[in-house]
């Protein structure tokens, strides 16, 4: 009974902060812009006006249309209940939970490309498309990530791989997996969130022909996804699963809060890549997490 | 009843089926479905029971005695072909009726029948030779269905390249059966692993069984074969007849000795079809071909399985080695189950639409309701998504490649690559079934086809029911079927038997379930907050365009173009593009068409070689008669100076 209380606690927790992220990056834009910003908390008001407002859903979309959304809210969410926080290890552990983490957002991503296409939508195409292609060099990237923290720990679940601190390849590791962050996750120099020109978008141009609550979720799950991500980052790096309850608690905290600042600063000073750039820097995470990988590898051995 | 009276009533019902094909469909559909099930019923025991059946007939076939075994490794194997002997049996009546195709269905039943019956004859054989008969005449039998519909070109073309590609495999499997006899003094087939000589001889295996199973480069027969196909048949032999590849390969790593370097080679195989099949399926236009090449990806991730099983029994690594066997056998099941689903769906796309063309498809949801929503089902579960049957297979297959890194043997070596490349695999698979979905069955229609289109009937949609309950109960409940993984592994490899699963099964069903559970919940109470909050409708959002058109949305090619470019270096597409030109632009077109690289570029070509070199020789037979007596005169006189010089010495 506890367990499934504190499980529930956890989720509350994961749900609740996950729109304080882009709250954050967005301040930090504004600061570097010299601009006031919007509050950190307008994503919560966002969300709470878009779940009571109406729906208008396009003549050609299938009754399908709702439920991808819905899908991929419930794998990002199941996705972190994989996922350790700090000290207090994850809510749900088992061999193997590392590759069922990556296969949900998997998920979540066949759900939206596939609610994208339901419109009919020659951009939402073109967004899905970008997507879905892209993915396929993300995916090269965490699989490495993870096969470098499987061979560090000897375990192929999250809990203990990403206790320790990532040894000698932690800086590598951390470039590969921000840029893989940056990727997945829509920000600049990828994509740009601000943008308002469909033809250059991947993310945003997927959910135009989503409205009210159904857009809530996708937000909602978006932000989901950047905490997973920075956690992610975080916890490979940091020996999190070493120090005191508190102590871990204060780094993660701290670390997710720079790794955001970092996110807002690289949206303030980068500019967009060319598309046709994007696979050469997404094959450049792969590579950082490749020679991570290899770090432990002789590491294993010296 | 014992798995003996099964297999006698499976047998049964499946001749008797082939008598009353012709005349009496009903009976025939009866007979055989009787047939399948009792055939599933000796499969589940074997499996559920770990034991072996094993019949020595008194009477002799070609002067070997009938012996018949049904083991661990065949079950596995038989289970899933009685599944989608079932399941195309009961599709076919509604697809191919007679109505249609008068001639053509009544002899398509009969050989269904007999592909039936041979292919489980090949499971059973002990014996080489009458392995070999098994063996011709499933291949024979599958020649005749996959040319059902002779009348057209491309499917005798399709036929003819099925034809000499399996019987390139057939010779070397004659010769790899033959050899075994040679040096083993015996036809009966079983374990004999202590006989190191007959370790090359897997060579030849490789050659036949991989041919057969699709693997990539010797996939050159498949896309058309399958394409070609009525559906059903597609089915079957995407289902099952590339599996008996897999059988072989299977069957005889586990009785014969192996060469030090076939592990390697296997799992080098097997990634190499993995990638390169979704990659070439990326670049189709045509429904079914697609389809076709998602097989080479999935032999190859089974390949990948079977080939670090290999690795590790060859090195003594038990643990990532059972994994890595029992994900590639699991794949086994799980790509007949959704590859046969998918291929009814397509046959259902075809039979309502009259056409394979992606490009003149679009928005079949609103026609073919129950279609959309297996065949979404199916592309969800080949993607290797959870909560379905793809992912556990992956997992497992995942789980042995980490743990072989993690082991730091050799083998870390090959299992890196392999489990990033295995990723991709998956990745890539998403991206080609999110176009396939989203372009056949969402969005708007693209051409006449579609507004005519017709949902298909019960008797078509209850197989696919069928294969996507299987689909579902196998990605909910992974534990359930562990069993049958688990006696055929052990039979692979004695010294395999586990005391349980390797990995946390029941946790990852679990895991799905609440997936499933809470996705559903979620959707709902989605809709049911759009439905309190208020729902208009108007058209999709087209940057401002006044009258979004069908033409409009985004292509195949183009949603495939970007991953397609990555791979152009063997894909090798042919651009025909006529830019508009001029102020006024009258007429602009692009056209986009993937060959097959291999069978265009080296199979081809060298065939040409051989005909060329054989038509220089024929012109020594000419028929003239003064020329062959100079013939015989340069022969005798050649033989009489070799005695001569012979003499001298």
């Amino acid at each position: 009974m506890t367990a499934a209380l504190e499980m529930l606690l956890r989720l509350v927790a994961w749900l609740v902060l996950a729109p304080l992220i882009p709250g954050i990056i967005n301040k930090v834009k504004a600061w570097v812009a010299g601009r006031r910003g919007p509050p950190v908390l307008q994503l919560y008001y966002d969300l709470a006006k878009l779940w009571r407002k109406g729906v208008v859903l396009s003549t050609a979309v299938s009754p399908g249309h709702v439920a991808g959304p819905a899908v991929a809210w419930v794998a990002l969410v199941f996705a972190a209940l994989l996922l350790p926080a700090g000290p207090a290890g994850a809510p749900l552990a088992f061999r193997g939970d590392a590759l069922l983490f990556v296969y949900l957002l998997a998920l979540a991503r066949f759900c939206t490309a596939i609610a994208a296409l339901d419109t009919g939508s020659a951009f939402e195409g073109m967004g899905a498309a970008r997507e879905v292609s892209y993915a396929v060099l993300c995916e090269a990237a965490i699989i490495t990530a993870l096969l470098a923290l499987s061979l560090q720990t000897g375990s192929v679940s999250l809990t203990t791989m990403l206790a320790p601190a990532a040894g000698a390849g932690a800086a590598l590791l951390a470039a590969g997996l921000f840029v893989v962050l940056l990727a997945e996750n829509c920000r600049v120099p990828f994509d740009d969130p601000n943008t308002h020109l469909e033809l250059t978008m991947i993310h945003e141009v997927m959910v135009l022909d989503h409205s009210g609550p159904p857009l809530a979720v996708i937000l909602h799950g978006a932000a989901l996804k950047l905490l997973l991500f920075s956690m992610l980052l975080v916890e490979a790096v940091l020996p999190l699963g070493e120090l005191s309850p508190l102590s871990a608690t204060g780094a993660l905290a701290g670390a997710v809060l720079s790794v955001a600042v970092g996110i807002g600063l690289v949206e303030s000073l980068l500019a967009r890549v060319a598309f046709r750039r994007v696979p050469l820097l997404l094959t450049t995470a792969f590579l950082l997490c490749l020679f991570a990988l290899l770090i432990v590898w002789k590491g294993g051995h010296l | 009843m014992t798995p003996g009276w099964l297999l006698f009533i499976a047998a049964a019902g499946l001749v008797a089926g082939i008598f009353a094909a012709f005349r009496a469909p009903r009976v025939w559909l009866t007979a055989t479905l009787i047939g399948a099930v009792a055939a599933l019923a000796a499969a589940i025991w074997i499996l559920a029971s770990g034991g072996i059946w094993d019949w020595q007939a008194t009477f002799a076939l070609g002067g070997e005695r009938v012996h018949l075994r049904l083991d661990g490794v065949s079950a596995f194997f038989l289970a899933l072909l009685a599944l989608l002997g079932c399941a195309g049996s009961l599709y076919a009546q509604e697809y191919w009726t007679d109505k249609a195709h008068p001639v053509s269905a009544p002899s398509g039943r009969a050989w269904w029948n007999a592909l039936l019956v041979n292919l489980g004859l090949v499971l059973l054989c002990a014996n080489g030779l009458h392995f070999l008969i098994a063996w011709e005449i499933f291949t024979v039998c599958a020649y005749f269905l996959v040319t059902q519909d002779r009348h057209r070109r491309e499917v005798r073309a399709a036929g003819w390249l099925y034809l000499a590609a399996s019987h390139a495999a057939a010779l070397c499997l004659f010769a790899f059966f033959a050899s075994i006899a040679a040096r083993v003094g015996t036809w009966e087939l079983g374990p004999m692993r202590e006989r190191a000589e007959l370790a090359p001889l897997f060579w030849l295996a490789l050659f036949g069984f991989g041919l057969k199973a699709g693997m990539f480069p010797l996939h050159i027969w498949l896309p058309s074969a399958h394409a070609n196909a009525p559906s059903h048949v597609s089915a079957i032999l995407s289902g099952v007849t590339i599996k008996i590849g897999i059988y072989g390969l299977v069957r005889f790593t586990g009785w014969l000795p192996v060469p030090d370097a076939a592990g390697w080679v296997v799992l080098t195989l097997g990634v190499a079809s993995a990638v390169l099949g979704v990659a070439f399926a990326l670049g189709q236009h045509d429904l079914k071909r697609l389809l076709a090449y998602h097989s080479v990806e999935n032999i190859g991730i089974i390949l990948i399985g079977l080939g670090f099983a290999m690795v590790a029994a060859a090195h003594g690594n038990v643990a990532w080695g059972q994994l890595a066997l029992a994900g590639g056998l699991l794949h086994v099941w799980n790509h007949g189950l959704f590859k046969a689903l998918l291929f009814l769906g397509a046959g259902s796309v075809l039979h309502g639409t009259g056409t394979r063309e992606m490009s003149s498809l679009g928005g079949l949801w609103r026609a073919m309701p129950w279609t959309a929503g297996l065949f979404a089902l199916g592309a969800a579960a080949i993607s290797g998504l959870p909560p379905l049957n793809g992912f556990v297979s992956e997992w497992l297959v995942f789980l042995g490649l980490f743990d072989a890194v993690s082991a730091h043997g050799p083998a870390a070596w090959a299992a890196i690559p392999a489990a990033v490349l295995l990723g991709v695999t998956g990745a890539l698979a998403l991206a080609c079934f999110v176009k396939v979905c989203g372009v056949v069955f969402l969005g708007l229609p693209r051409s006449d086809a579609v507004e005519r289109a017709h949902e298909c009937g019960w008797r078509m949609r209850l197989p696919m029911l069928v294969l996507a309950a299987a689909c579902v109960a196998i990605g909910l409940a992974p534990a359930l079927f562990w069993p049958a993984v688990e006696t055929a592994c052990a039979t692979w490899q004695p010294a395999w038997a586990a005391s349980g699963p390797p990995a946390p099964l029941l946790k990852l069903g679990a895991f799905h379930i609440a997936v499933a559970a809470l996705a559903t919940l979620v959707a709902v109470v989605l809709w049911r907050r759009v439905k309190i909050n208020g729902l208009s409708r108007t058209v999709t959002w087209d940057c401002g365009y006044a009258a979004p058109a069908p033409r409009m949305q985004y292509t195949a090619g183009s949603f495939a173009g970007i991953i397609t470019g990555w791979f152009a270096w063997i894909l090798r597409p042919e651009r025909h593009s006529h830019p508009p030109q001029g102020p006024f632009p009258a007429h602009a077109s692009l056209e986009e068409h993937t060959p097959e690289t291999v069978l265009e570029r080296v199979v081809e070509p060298a065939g040409l070689v051989v005909m060329r070199l054989s038509t220089a020789v024929r012109r020594l037979q000419h028929g003239r008669l003064q020329a062959y007596i100079l013939y015989l005169l340069i022969g005798l006189a050649a033989l009489a100076l070799l005695a001569l010089m012979g003499g001298a010495k």
